[in-house]
C-alpha cells in the first residue's frame, strides 16, 4: 500500500539529513576508518573522537528543526506526538526487562504508514521522550537518535506489499535492524573503554583487524541483548502488526492527510 | 456575524464526481442569535457547522468556492486557530475532544494556548465554573463527570476564550435524555443571558425548535439549504417534532412549537375529537385483549430480587411478558431499568426470587445456548463490534449463532440498507451502528428482544425505521422490551409500559392508560389533547381523516 508522506522530503531538508547521515555514519565508523597517523590516530584518540559526541546533539537537532519546518500541519503534529510517546513510554520496558523494546515496531510501522521523513522523525523523537521517561540522557542519546531516525527512515523505503507479504517485509526488518541497532549503538563507547587485548579498539590497527576485534566484542557481550529485541520486534509486528497498520490508515484517512484544501472564488 | 456567500464545498474523493456537500449556501446569522441547523445524518449539517469555523477545508481538506465571512475575518485566510478567539467549536463526544485531566485544567487549557496573561485566566475560570454551574466539580478528573457534565466542561472551555460566536454540532447525541435535557437548558441560558451567537445542529428537536430565531434546513444530496423564522421552515420540513406535525395535521397557522401554543389553541379539536376512540395498541400477535393473556409468557419475573453485594437494586418485581409486546420499560437513573435488562439477560444473578425466560433461568444457561432465548442491545451498541468490517462483523455472529452463512448480514441489510459491508463498524453512524447490533442479537433468533436506551443519537429517520423495525419484530411474536426515558419513541412504539422507581414496580400497563396523565412521561401529542388519550400525530390524523369522511356523507 502507497505510504502517505506526512513529512515530505524537498530539496533542503533532503540536503540536511544527507549531510548530516554522513557524518553520524562517521561518527559511527571511524575506528575503522582512522590511517594511521591522521587526526584521529593514536596521539588524540582521546579527545578528537569525542568531537563527535559534542556535534552530534546539534545535527540532530538541526535535521529535526529541518525536516519539520513549515510543512507540518497541527494533524501532523498531533499524529507525530502521540505515537513518539506510545514508542517513548514503550521505551520505559527496555533497561533492566530483559532489553525489551516494542517500540521498534512502532517506529517501523509508522515509517511505512506515514512515510521515510516522518519515520526518521519519529524514530528520533520516540528515543528522545523515551530517555526523558526513563532517565536514559546522556552522550549516547544522539547516536541512538540518529540510529532510530535511520531505522524508520528505512522502514518507510520498504517495497510496496499488502496482506501477509507486507507484515512479512516488516517484522523482517524490523528483527534485523533491531539487531544492526545494537551492532551500530555499541561503537559509540567501543572505541574509548578497555576490555582486554582480543576485544578492544587498538589505534592504528589495519581495518581488519579491528572489524574482527569489535566482531568477537559484540557476539561476546551485546548480542543476546539484541536477539531479545529482535525476537519482541518480530512479535509484535507479527501479532500485532496488520492490526496497527490497519488502525494508522484508517486515521490517516480520517484525518485527510493528504487531501488538498482549495478555496476557489 | 455569520455569513455564508455562495458557498458550495466538495471534498477531496468526490472530486472526480463534483458531487458536492453543499452547493451554493447564501446564509446571513445576525449578533445574539440561536439558530438550528437541522437535516439527516450524512446531509451535510457538520460540514456547513465546520465551515464556520475553518475546519472545512482547512482541516478536512477540499475544495471551497464562495466566501465565509465570521466576524468580518474570511475562512480563506484565517485559519482555526485564528478564527479561536471568535468562535468555539463544540463537538458530538465530549470526551473526545477533551486535553487535560481535571476540570479546572480544561477550563484554562484554551486560554493557555492563546497566551492570556494568568490573572485574566483565574477570573475567567472562575467566572465560567459559576456561570455553567461547575463550581463543585472542579477539582474533579473529567472521566468521573456523567455524560452531562462533561459535555458543559466541554462547552465551558470553548466559552472561557469569550468567543462571539458558539458552534455545537449535536451536543446531546452521545447523551442520555435527562443529560440531553442538562445540556440544552444550559445552552438557552447562555443565549440569553450572555448574548452568544449560537449554531446548534439538534435532532431533539421537541426540546430546543421553539427557543430557535431561524432554523436553517440542511436536505442532502446536493439540494438547496433552506433557511428562515421556524414557523416557516417546520410548514414542510421533512423532520417534525410531534407537536408541529399535529399542527400540520390539525392545520393550524402559524404552527405552533411548543406545547403551551399548541395547548391554547386545542379546544375546537378536543371537541372534534371527543366522541372518538383512541385507537389500542396491539399488544400480542396483532391483536388486542384478551387473546394476550392466553399466550404463554416469554419471560416471567416473581418477586425478583437483584442488584450488588448487599444492596439490592431490584425489590421484589413481579410481572410476565408475553409473545408479540413492545414494553417499555421507564423510570428515572438508577431506578434498577438496567438491572432488570441484566438480570433478563442472564449478566446478574437474582438475589432472591424467581426468574424465567423461555422457561429457563437465564443465568444458568452458557452463553451459546442463552443467545437462542434472549439478547440485549446494550446502551452503546460499539461494545458488541469487534471486527474490523461490517461483513467480518456478521461473519463473527453467524458462527456465535451457529447458523447458515450470510444470515446476520441478510438481517443487517434488511433493516439498513446501503451500506458497504466492507465498512469500519466505527466509522457507521450512530443508527446504523444500532441497527448492526440488533441485527447481530437477531440472528440467533431469541424469543426477547432487550433494548437499553435505543434512541440515543438516532435522528428522526433512524428513529423511524427504528420503530418500524420493533412494529416487524413484535408481530413475528417476539417481546421487545426498551428502557428509555424517550417518551415519544414509547408513544409510537409501545403497547404496554412499566414504571420502575427506587426498584420496585410502581406502573404496569396499557401506554396510553400511564402516560397521558403523566406529567412526565407524557408524549407532547398527549400534553396537548388530555384528557383524551391521543398519543402520536398519526392517530389524530387517522381519527380526524373518519370524521370527515363521515360528515361529508
Amino acid at each position: 500500500m502507497k505510504a502517505t508522506h506526512l513529512i515530505p522530503l524537498r530539496g533542503r531538508s533532503s540536503l540536511a539529513l544527507g549531510t548530516v547521515s554522513v557524518i553520524g555514519l562517521a561518527a559511527f565508523g571511524w575506528p575503522f576508518l582512522t590511517d594511521p597517523g591522521s587526526a584521529l590516530d593514536s596521539s588524540h584518540a582521546g579527545d578528537a573522537p569525542l568531537l563527535f559526541v559534542a556535534i552530534l546533539p546539534l545535527l540532530a537537532a538541526i535535521v529535526l528543526a529541518e525536516l519539520t519546518s513549515g510543512e507540518m500541519d497541527a494533524k501532523s503534529v498531533a499524529m507525530l506526538g502521540m505515537l513518539s510517546a506510545v514508542g517513548g513510554a514503550l521505551r520505559a520496558l527496555g533497561p533492566g526487562t530483559a532489553g525489551l523494546e516494542p517500540s521498534f515496531a512502532i517506529i517501523v510501522v509508522g515509517g511505512r504508514v506515514f512515510g521515510r521523513g516522518f519515520g526518521f522523525v519519529l524514530g528520533a523523537l520516540t528515543i528522545f521522550s523515551g530517555a526523558l521517561i526513563t532517565g536514559g540522557v546522556g552522550p549516547w542519546l544522539p547516536f541512538q537518535m540518529m540510529a532510530a531516525g535511520w531505522l524508520g527512515f528505512f522502514a518507510g523505503c520498504l517495497p510496496r506489499a499488502t496482506g501477509r507479504m507486507e507484515i512479512l517485509w516488516l517484522a523482517g526488518y524490523a528483527s534485523i535492524s533491531a539487531l544492526l541497532f545494537g551492532l551500530v549503538m555499541n561503537l559509540w563507547f567501543w572505541p574509548f573503554a578497555s576490555y582486554g587485548p582480543e576485544t578492544s579498539f587498538v589505534p592504528g590497527d589495519p581495518f581488519a583487524a579491528n572489524l574482527f576485534r569489535y566482531g568477537v566484542f559484540y557476539l561476546t557481550t551485546s548480542l543476546i541483548w539484541d536477539l531479545g529485541r529482535a525476537v519482541i520486534s518480530l512479535l509484535v509486528i507479527g501479532l500485532a502488526g496488520s492490526a496497527l497498520l490497519r488502525a494508522l490508515r484508517r486515521a490517516s484517512r480520517r484525518a485527510a492527510f493528504d487531501a488538498p484544501v482549495v478555496f476557489e472564488r | 456575524m455569520i455569513r455564508f456567500d455562495h458557498v458550495s464545498l466538495t471534498y477531496a474523493d468526490a472530486l472526480k464526481s463534483r458531487a458536492p456537500v453543499l452547493r451554493d449556501v447564501n446564509l446571513s446569522i445576525p449578533e445574539g442569535e440561536l439558530c438550528l441547523v437541522i437535516g439527516r445524518t450524512g446531509s451535510g449539517k457538520t460540514t456547513l457547522l465546520r465551515a464556520i469555523n475553518g475546519l472545512v477545508p482547512h482541516f478536512s481538506g477540499g475544495t471551497l468556492s464562495g466566501r465565509v465571512v465570521v466576524n468580518g475575518r474570511d475562512t480563506k485566510d484565517h485559519r482555526p486557530r485564528d478564527l479561536a478567539d471568535v468562535v468555539g467549536f463544540v463537538g458530538q463526544d465530549p470526551l473526545s475532544g477533551f486535553v487535560t485531566d481535571t476540570v479546572e485544567d480544561e477550563l484554562a487549557y484554551g486560554m493557555e494556548s492563546l497566551g492570556l496573561p494568568p490573572d485574566v485566566m483565574r477570573r475567567r475560570v472562575e467566572e465560567t465554573l459559576d456561570l455553567l454551574g461547575l463550581a463543585e466539580l472542579r477539582n474533579r478528573p473529567l472521566t468521573d463527570l456523567s455524560a452531562g457534565q462533561q459535555q458543559r466542561v466541554a462547552i465551558g472551555s470553548v466559552l472561557t476564550t469569550h468567543p462571539r460566536v458558539l458552534v455545537l454540532d449535536e451536543p446531546t447525541s452521545a447523551l442520555d435524555p435527562l443529560a440531553a435535557e442538562e445540556v440544552l437548558a444550559t445552552m438557552q441560558r447562555l443565549v440569553h443571558d450572555l448574548g452568544l451567537t449560537v449554531v446548534l445542529a439538534e435532532h431533539r428537536l421537541e426540546r430546543v425548535v421553539q427557543y430557535a430565531d431561524r432554523v436553517v434546513l440542511v436536505p442532502g444530496d446536493g439540494r438547496p439549504v433552506r433557511d428562515g423564522p421556524p414557523t416557516s421552515i417546520m410548514q414542510d420540513s421533512p423532520i417534525a417534532p410531534p407537536v408541529v406535525e399535529l399542527g400540520r395535521v390539525v392545520g393550524w397557522r402559524p404552527l405552533p412549537l411548543s406545547v403551551r401554543d399548541a395547548r391554547r389553541r386545542a379546544d375546537p379539536v378536543r371537541a372534534q375529537l371527543a366522541g372518538l376512540e383512541a385507537p389500542a395498541r396491539p399488544s400480542a400477535h396483532g391483536a388486542a385483549g384478551n387473546e394476550a393473556e392466553a399466550l404463554s409468557p416469554v419471560a416471567l419475573t416473581e418477586q425478583l430480587v437483584a442488584g450488588y453485594n448487599n444492596v439490592p437494586v431490584l425489590k421484589g418485581i413481579s410481572t410476565s411478558l408475553r409473545p408479540g409486546e413492545v414494553v417499555a420499560l421507564m423510570g428515572r437513573n438508577g431506578s434498577g431499568k438496567s438491572t432488570l435488562l441484566k438480570t433478563l439477560v442472564g449478566m446478574k444473578r437474582p438475589t432472591s426470587g424467581q426468574i424465567r425466560v423461555d422457561g429457563r433461568a437465564p443465568a444458568t444457561l452458557r452463553p451459546s445456548q442463552l443467545l437462542r432465548h434472549v439478547g440485549l442491545v446494550p446502551q452503546v451498541p460499539a461494545d458488541l463490534l469487534y471486527a474490523h468490517t461490517v461483513a467480518l462483523e456478521c461473519e463473527q455472529a453467524d458462527r456465535d449463532a451457529a447458523v447458515s452463512a450470510g444470515t446476520t448480514l441478510g438481517i443487517f441489510e434488511r433493516l439498513s440498507p446501503d451500506v458497504p459491508a466492507g465498512q469500519h463498524p466505527r466509522d457507521l453512524s450512530e443508527g446504523q451502528r444500532l441497527t448492526l447490533a440488533l441485527a447481530i442479537i437477531l440472528a440467533a433468533r431469541p424469543a426477547l428482544v432487550l433494548l437499553d436506551e435505543p434512541t440515543r443519537g438516532l435522528d428522526y429517520t433512524a428513529k423511524h425505521r427504528l420503530v418500524e423495525i420493533l412494529h416487524d419484530l413484535a408481530r413475528e411474536g417476539r417481546c421487545v422490551v426498551l428502557a428509555t426515558h424517550d417518551v415519544e419513541l414509547v408513544a409510537e412504539v409501545a403497547s404496554r409500559v412499566l414504571v420502575i422507581a427506587d426498584g420496585e414496580l410502581v406502573a404496569d400497563g396499557p401506554t396510553a392508560d400511564i402516560v397521558v396523565s403523566s406529567p412526565a412521561f407524557a408524549p407532547q401529542v398527549a400534553k396537548i389533547l388530555s384528557p383524551q388519550r391521543w398519543l402520536t400525530p398519526t392517530d389524530v390524523a387517522t381519527a380526524l381523516a373518519e370524521v370527515t369522511e363521515v360528515t361529508q356523507l
